[in-house]
């Protein structure tokens, strides 16, 4: 039904793309080494008491010796040892994601992510004059520890972006923290994990990481203030998106919203919808159209009372919207 | 115990003489009248066959999930009805499905294997079911109203709530599910002390039967597990229905409280249903290793290990909740350390069936599957219980498949091994073995072709409850194979329902004790006799069948003990605690309609709330307080309950000639629950206080504290003098006992009256913020108890004023005093944490 060829990143856990990710999958390949064994010894000795034919009388303290053996061997000492070497090898593999002072003394850039009902506000603070915010894209640094500082405005979501690492609850009206390092620029998958409602299945988040040149230049880019005045084409279009779009959507530079995404980079992203329709031509016109059908039960409200003509200009005028 | 030497027919007729007594007294009656039985074997037969009826509906919603993804980007469900049928497949499965058959089967085989005729409390049994059945029903009507709710089975707030799920669904759930749960705390409450007090003579603890252990694990997990779930839904249902803020940030509240309270419960629920199901495995494997188990002391530690650590590890389902580092790493050890107890009781098998001579029989298939699939389920348990580990696979399908493991290998298969053991004791007649054998394998390899691989889905990252994907993401094949897998293993629970329904007409009459069991329950009639025992015997050894194999015939002669029903009463026999040495004749209330009526005012209040008919909801709970209390009147020393003999020997008194009997127990019992719901209130008020983000402590207490310390001086009045009058009871002095009751009771009124005014005085707001709203949930709780107590007393005063309290009938003052000590226990922790402890740490912060 839905063309999501631009929706790429891999969300596997298993490919992992960052040192806490790549930490994490070494402890479950391990923990899956050794559990195989456990399981196969345990069922197979199980096995074995069915086989076994010879059935010598035993005294009772020979039934006692042997149970007592079996159940301190494989009750106690198995599980035991087993918790303790998990516990030394795993916890600390866990520290990297926390956001404890890094040895250096510098402080990691911070991006917040606030989760909505259903689609990622994504916050650069402390950028200099120019707020940037964006909206179901998350560009990062790649090659450097990033911490994010994560929250919801509404229900509770989750954070999770699987090749870089752990995921992290976004409570309202608390502020979660997490800390990721991509190892190199690439392009992965994000998506909410903590069920949030109708469309808790479309909520992805498509993350970039670049080298920090290339960050630095991406985030500039959107500080620079938005020139607006010199596109007499779509004139109309912009007139319509105040009357129509702007109360819930923020432009930079042309409005304020804040219920629904900030639209003031869309045409540089690469899907639409958290996810659901892949960024290009007409796409954001097709949104406008048939959002209820692509993403039934999403909370912006259907367009039927706008032409046809209208919808066109506007996806034509957003999809100028690209620093 | 007499003319046992009596050759020829005369014995025969006396046996039959006993058996018709017997029959009279204990019959079920048919028609309308059957829906007074209060008879145990009936009873858990019913909660069994309605527990098959919604696995069977929870089932079908299983086949939709699966249907619905079986492919990627289907429009097969809206997300809508996609939400609903997750959240009502796990609902459903959980708690209308395994928690009440495992307590039907509690319920069914506890006094059978103990060795007595019937549970402690026969008409809170039928209550309990009525309850059960009309909660259960209420919660699915919601789906045929097309309002199922939808926020995912542990309904977490603020998606729960009022503002994120306005329709009525949250509330069906919220109502349906507390209706449902007190019958698991009536079920609870009365296995506890029936395991305790009525267990054979002679049966100590030590030689009672693994399985009553593990019940009884279970039934005392249930008593202090619910109410934390119980005290959440109040909280939630109130902040739907008026607005209290309990879970909302910015007036005082905090969704994570909800989640604290749901995994309190939730995850010693999980045990709830693993440790009967492995008391299953327990009682059958040395059955079928053809020796007793091996390390009986270390399963019985083992299981009472389980239960205490189970309530240490909620946390685990919060990892990522962002709570602190080290209370982390402090549940995740916790957690692997549950491995310990269940690695014993595994190698406690594997040591039985190595010492022993095992043969391999239908039951044991059932058995050897739960091992492979709940080992599986264990070792992924452990793995997640490593706090890095569950960071990425938690709230994924790799969490799905673990609990599936888990669940459905540590309850589902354990309980289908049971059913195949036990269906010869329902029906008479052998279940087959080759279609058994097709439906078990059919279900176990649809099962891990189903969950295997879904372990690898969530490793590839598909978040659980997704109602699609899209192709791109690379999921496609696993979940077909899952999908593929799932109707499999419908197929097979199908062969093994079909294999149920035919043996009824077509299996072989079963032999007696076909299985050359240990336990008590083979040595009766199949099917039983509604009264189970004609004579009750003395048990000497753990394995009574196997130490007197001819103990049945013994007992069905007559031959033991309360060989006699002429007197026309439901007896049984009371014993001690640790040695099962009897101590009195208890003896049991008969069919009675006073639970289904009960029960149904009770549904009349869920679904006044529901509509939102406060009024309707208001006068039907009075009803219900009302029908309570009239069922309570004809007992203890009621002259119908226990009619005063001419002549009545010494040597076993009535329980209601003694001082409190097993009623002591069950009111003990019960307190315990309430005690833990005082708990959940406790903690909700403590935790609100200090981890709540925008929690709001007034500067001024708004309890005035001459009106609390003067309630507290009245109430503790009334007690001092009401444990003196009991101790003159005791001492065989009841002059003037109706007026001191009364008296004792106008104290207790004191005490509401002065509560009252205090609450009255406080001039709460408790829908603006949740300091205000704890508050009156916590006085209202006090005041209700102390309405209570009072009403108690006041009826104490009638009945001693009817001659139904005496110095020849003690039990009830003493029961009732418990309650009372409850009430000033429960005050003077409140009157602190609530009056003194602001004031201490001061108000304002």
């Amino acid at each position: 039904m839905l063309g999501l060829a631009g929706c790429s990143g891999d969300y596997s856990m298993l490919d992992p793309s960052g040192p806490a990710a790549r930490d994490i999958a070494w402890v479950w390949w391990g923990m899956l080494a050794f559990f195989t064994l456990v399981f196969v010894v345990v069922v197979g000795l199980w096995l074995a008491a069915f086989r076994r034919r010879e059935h010598r009388e035993r005294s009772e303290r020979e039934v006692r010796r042997l149970s007592r053996r079996w159940i301190i061997g494989g009750g106690l000492l198995l599980p035991g040892m087993t918790i303790l070497v998990l516990l030394v090898f795993g916890v600390p593999v866990g520290q990297r994601m926390l956001t404890l002072p890094l040895p250096g003394g510098e402080e990691p850039r911070v991006i917040e992510v606030i989760g909505h009902q259903w689609w990622w506000e994504v916050r650069y603070p402390d950028t200099g004059d120019g707020e940037v915010i964006t909206a179901n894209q998350l560009v990062m640094p790649a090659g450097e520890p990033v911490d994010f500082h994560v929250s919801a405005a509404d229900v509770i979501h989750a954070f999770w972006i699987p090749q870089l690492g752990g995921k992290i609850d976004m409570l309202p009206g608390r502020v979660n923290r997490l800390r990721l390092q991509a190892d190199d620029p690439g392009v992965f998958g994000g998506q909410c994990v903590e069920f949030c409602g109708t469309q808790h299945a479309h909520m992805k988040l498509y993350v970039e990481a670049m080298t920090p040149a290339d960050f630095d230049t991406w985030l500039s880019a959107r500080q620079a203030p938005a020139d607006m005045g010199e596109d007499q084409q779509h004139q109309v279009a912009r007139e319509a998106f105040t009357q129509h779009c702007a109360r819930c959507h923020r432009v930079a530079g042309v409005s304020r919203g804040n219920t629904g995404p900030d639209l003031s980079d869309v045409g540089s992203r690469a899907t639409l919808g958290a996810g659901v329709l892949a960024m290009e031509d007409g796409a954001i016109t097709r949104w406008l159209v048939a959002h209820q059908r692509l993403k039934p039960g999403n909370l912006m409200p259907v367009h039927d009372h706008l032409d046809a003509e209208t919808l066109e200009g506007l996806g034509a005028w957003l999809e100028t919207l690209s620093p | 115990m007499s003319d046992t030497q009596v050759p020829g027919h005369h014995a025969q007729d006396k046996t039959a003489q006993l058996h018709r007594e017997l029959e009279a007294v204990w019959r079920n009656p048919h028609g309308w009248r059957a829906l007074t039985v209060v008879n145990h074997s009936t009873l858990g037969l019913r909660f069994m066959g309605t527990g098959l009826a919604f696995f069977l509906i929870g089932g079908v919603l299983a086949m939709l999930i699966r249907a619905q993804l079986a492919l990627p980007s289907q429009a097969f469900m809206t997300p809508e009805i996609y939400n609903q049928v997750t959240t009502m497949h796990g609902t459903v499965m959980m708690f209308l499905f395994a928690i009440p058959v495992l307590e039907g089967l509690a319920i069914y085989l506890i006094p059978k294997m103990l060795g007595t005729r019937d549970l402690l409390c026969p008409r809170l049994t039928a209550f309990g079911y009525w309850c059960y059945l009309f909660g259960g029903i209420i919660l699915l009507s919601s789906m045929a109203l097309e309002m199922a709710p939808d926020s995912g089975w542990f309904m977490y707030t603020p998606l729960s709530s009022g503002e994120y799920s306005p329709g009525k669904g949250s509330d069906f759930w919220l109502l349906g599910i507390t209706f449902v749960e007190i019958s698991a705390l009536s079920a609870g409450v009365e296995l506890t002390v029936s395991i305790l007090r009525t267990r054979a003579d002679g049966m100590a603890l030590h030689r009672m039967p693994l399985f009553a252990w593990y019940i009884l694990v279970m039934a005392l997990m249930i008593v202090v597990g619910f109410p934390p779930l119980i005290f959440g839904s109040v909280l939630l249902e109130l902040e739907r229905a008026t607005g209290m803020p309990f879970f909302i940030v910015e007036q005082g509240g905090d969704p994570i409280l909800w989640q604290h309270l749901f995994w309190l419960f939730g995850h010693p629920e999980v045990y709830i249903i693993f440790l009967p199901a492995a008391g299953i495995v327990s009682t059958l494997l040395p059955v079928f290793a053809r020796r007793p188990i091996v390390g009986y002391g270390w399963a019985v530690a083992a299981v009472i290990i389980t239960g205490f650590i189970s309530f240490g590890l909620w946390v685990h389902h919060m990892f990522t909740v962002g709570i602190p580092h080290l209370a982390q790493a402090f549940f995740s050890a916790a957690s692997m350390l549950v491995a310990v107890p269940t690695a014993i009781q595994v190698f406690v098998w594997l040591a039985t069936l190595w010492l022993g001579r095992p043969r391999m029989s239908l039951p044991m298939l059932w058995i050897l599957g739960f091992l492979v699939i709940f080992v599986c389920g264990g070792l992924t348990g452990v793995m997640l219980a490593l706090v890095p580990f569950d960071w990425q696979v938690h709230d994924t399908h790799f969490v799905v498949a673990h609990m599936h493991y888990v669940l459905v290998g540590g309850m589902f298969f354990p309980l289908m091994a049971g059913l195949v053991y036990w269906l010869p004791l329902v029906s008479g007649r052998m279940p087959s073995e080759r279609l058994g054998r097709l439906g078990f394998w059919l279900t176990f390899l649809g099962f891990n072709l189903t969950f295997l691989i879904m372990h690898w889905t969530g490793l590839l990252g598909m978040p659980r409850r997704v109602y699609t994907y899209d192709s791109t993401m690379g999921w496609d094949i696993y979940n077909l194979i899952s999908s593929v897998g799932g109707f499999m293993l419908s197929a097979g629970i199908a062969v093994v329902l079909l294999d149920l329904a035919l043996h009824w007409r077509y299996g072989r009459p079963a032999p007696p004790n076909p299985w050359e069991a240990d336990t008590l329950e083979w040595a009766l009639a199949m099917p039983p006799a509604p009264y189970n025992f004609a004579s009750l015997p003395t048990i000497k050894s753990r394995h009574p069948l196997w130490h007197n194999p001819a103990l049945g015939d013994e007992m069905a002669r007559g031959e033991h003990a309360l060989a006699d029903a002429s007197h026309g009463r439901r007896e049984i026999l009371g014993g001690e605690v640790l040695t099962g040495r009897v101590r009195e004749r208890i003896h049991l209330p008969t069919n009675s309609w006073w639970p289904l009526f009960a029960a149904l005012v009770l549904a009349v209040v869920c679904i006044g709330l529901l509509v939102r008919l406060y009024p309707l909801a208001l006068g039907a709970f009075l009803v219900a307080v009302v029908m309570l209390l009239r069922w309570a009147w004809e007992n203890g020393g009621h002259p119908v309950a226990a009619p005063l003999g001419d002549e009545e020997g010494d040597e076993l008194p009535l329980h209601s000639r003694t001082q409190g009997g097993p009623a002591r127990y069950t009111m003990g019992v019960s307190l315990i629950a309430d005690g833990a719901f005082f708990h959940s209130l406790l903690f909700g008020w403590f935790y609100l206080w200090s981890v709540s983000p925008q929690w709001r402590l007034p500067e001024q207490s708004p309890l005035d504290p001459m009106l609390l310390i003067g309630a507290g001086i009245a109430f503790a009045l009334g007690m001092l003098w009401l444990e003196r009058r009991l101790r003159r009871l005791y001492a065989g002095n009841e002059t003037r006992l109706a007026l001191a009751f009364y008296l004792i009771a106008a104290f207790g009124g004191l005490h509401v009256l002065l509560l009252g005014v205090l609450l009255w005085q406080a001039d709460l707001a408790p829908t603006d913020n949740a300091h205000d709203a704890i508050l009156l949930v916590s006085l209202s709780y006090l005041l209700a108890h102390g309405l209570l107590a009072t009403v108690l007393m006041v009826l104490q005063g009638r009945r001693a004023a009817l001659g139904y309290v005496s110095t020849r009938l003690p039990m009830e003052p003493g029961v009732v005093a418990l309650f009372w000590r409850y009430q000033l226990g429960i005050y003077a922790v409140l009157a602190v944490s609530l009056g003194v402890l602001p004031r201490v740490i001061g108000g304002g912060a």
